[in-house]
C-alpha cells in the first residue's frame, strides 16, 4: 500500500502542472489591441480581469457582448476589467466594425488558436477566463457568462 | 397502537399533500426548433442557458437536428420564456406553425 502511495505521489510530482487550477498564476498574455496599444496581462495586476475569447461569427459570443459592455461600465470602479480576444478566422476590419456597432468599451485584440490554448485547450466559444487581483487564475466559464455566474464567481472577487 | 395510528395519519397527510402538489405542477416537454446551431459548442451554449432557467428540469439540445427538447415545470416557466432564453443565446427559436396556418 505504501509503495502504491509512493508511486502515485512520484507520478503527481513528475506530471507537469496543467493550466486550469484555481490559484495558479495566469499565463502571460501579450498582444496588441486593435488600436495598436500593448495589451499585457501583467499590466492588470490589482484588477479582476475577464479575458473573453470570442468571434464575430459565433452567435452566443455576439449575444454575450452587450452584457460584457455593461459589466465593464458598471464595475470598472470596483476594479473589473474586460479584455476581448478574438478566435480565428477573423479579420481586423470585421472586428472593428463589430466594436463600433456594439460600442464595445474594452480593449479587443486579434487572437490565434494558440492564444486561446494558453488558457483553454477546447474549441468552445465563448470562453471567459477569470483572473483575480493577484494575477491568479480563478475560473474558466464556458458558454455565455450568465448573470448568476457573475454574482457567484466574479462579484465576490470585487469586494 | 396509538403511535401506529399517528404514523398512519401522518402518512396519509403527506400522501395527500404530494398528490395535491403533483396535480398543480405538471412536467411538460417542449420540442423547439432552433436555427443557426452548426456546432457542438452552439448546442452547449443553448443547453447551458436553458438549464440555468428556473423551472427547467431536463434539457437535450442537438445541433445536428437543430432541436432543443426541454422538460419543464409549467408552473414556473412557459414555453414562450424558453424560446426567449434560446433567442438570448444568439440563435433563433422557430415558431412552429400549426397545420391550419
Amino acid at each position: 500500500m505504501r509503495r502504491i502511495i509512493f508511486v502515485l505521489l512520484l507520478l503527481a510530482a513528475l506530471h507537469p502542472l496543467s493550466f486550469g487550477q484555481t490559484g495558479q498564476k495566469a499565463p502571460q498574455l501579450a498582444l496588441k489591441d486593435l488600436r495598436g496599444r500593448d495589451l499585457r496581462l501583467s499590466d492588470y495586476l490589482g484588477k479582476v480581469v475577464l479575458v473573453n475569447f470570442w468571434a464575430t461569427w459565433c452567435p452566443p459570443c455576439r449575444a454575450e457582448v452587450p452584457d460584457l459592455v455593461k459589466m465593464q461600465r458598471e464595475y470598472k470602479g470596483r476594479g473589473l476589467r474586460v479584455i476581448g480576444v478574438t478566435y480565428p478566422p477573423q479579420t481586423a476590419e470585421e472586428v472593428r466594425q463589430f466594436i463600433r456597432e456594439l460600442r464595445i468599451n474594452y480593449p479587443v485584440a486579434l487572437g490565434t488558436k494558440e492564444t486561446k490554448a494558453l488558457f483553454d485547450q477546447s474549441e468552445t466559444l465563448p470562453v471567459t477566463v477569470v483572473i483575480d487581483r493577484e494575477g491568479n487564475f480563478r475560473e474558466l466559464i464556458e458558454g455565455i457568462l450568465l448573470p448568476e455566474e457573475f454574482e457567484q464567481k466574479i462579484k465576490p472577487l470585487l469586494q | 397502537m396509538r403511535i401506529n395510528r399517528i404514523a398512519a395519519l401522518l402518512g396519509l397527510i403527506v400522501a395527500l399533500s404530494l398528490g395535491a402538489l403533483s396535480a398543480r405542477a405538471e412536467t411538460k416537454t417542449a420540442t423547439i426548433r432552433v436555427e443557426g446551431m452548426h456546432c457542438k459548442m452552439c448546442s452547449a451554449s443553448v443547453a447551458k442557458a436553458l438549464q440555468a432557467t428556473d423551472g427547467v428540469e431536463k434539457v437535450e439540445v442537438s445541433h445536428e437536428k437543430g432541436v432543443a427538447v426541454v422538460q419543464y415545470d409549467d408552473q414556473k416557466v412557459t414555453e414562450a420564456k424558453l424560446r426567449e432564453v434560446i433567442n438570448g443565446t444568439g440563435f433563433k427559436a422557430v415558431e412552429e406553425k400549426s397545420a391550419g396556418d
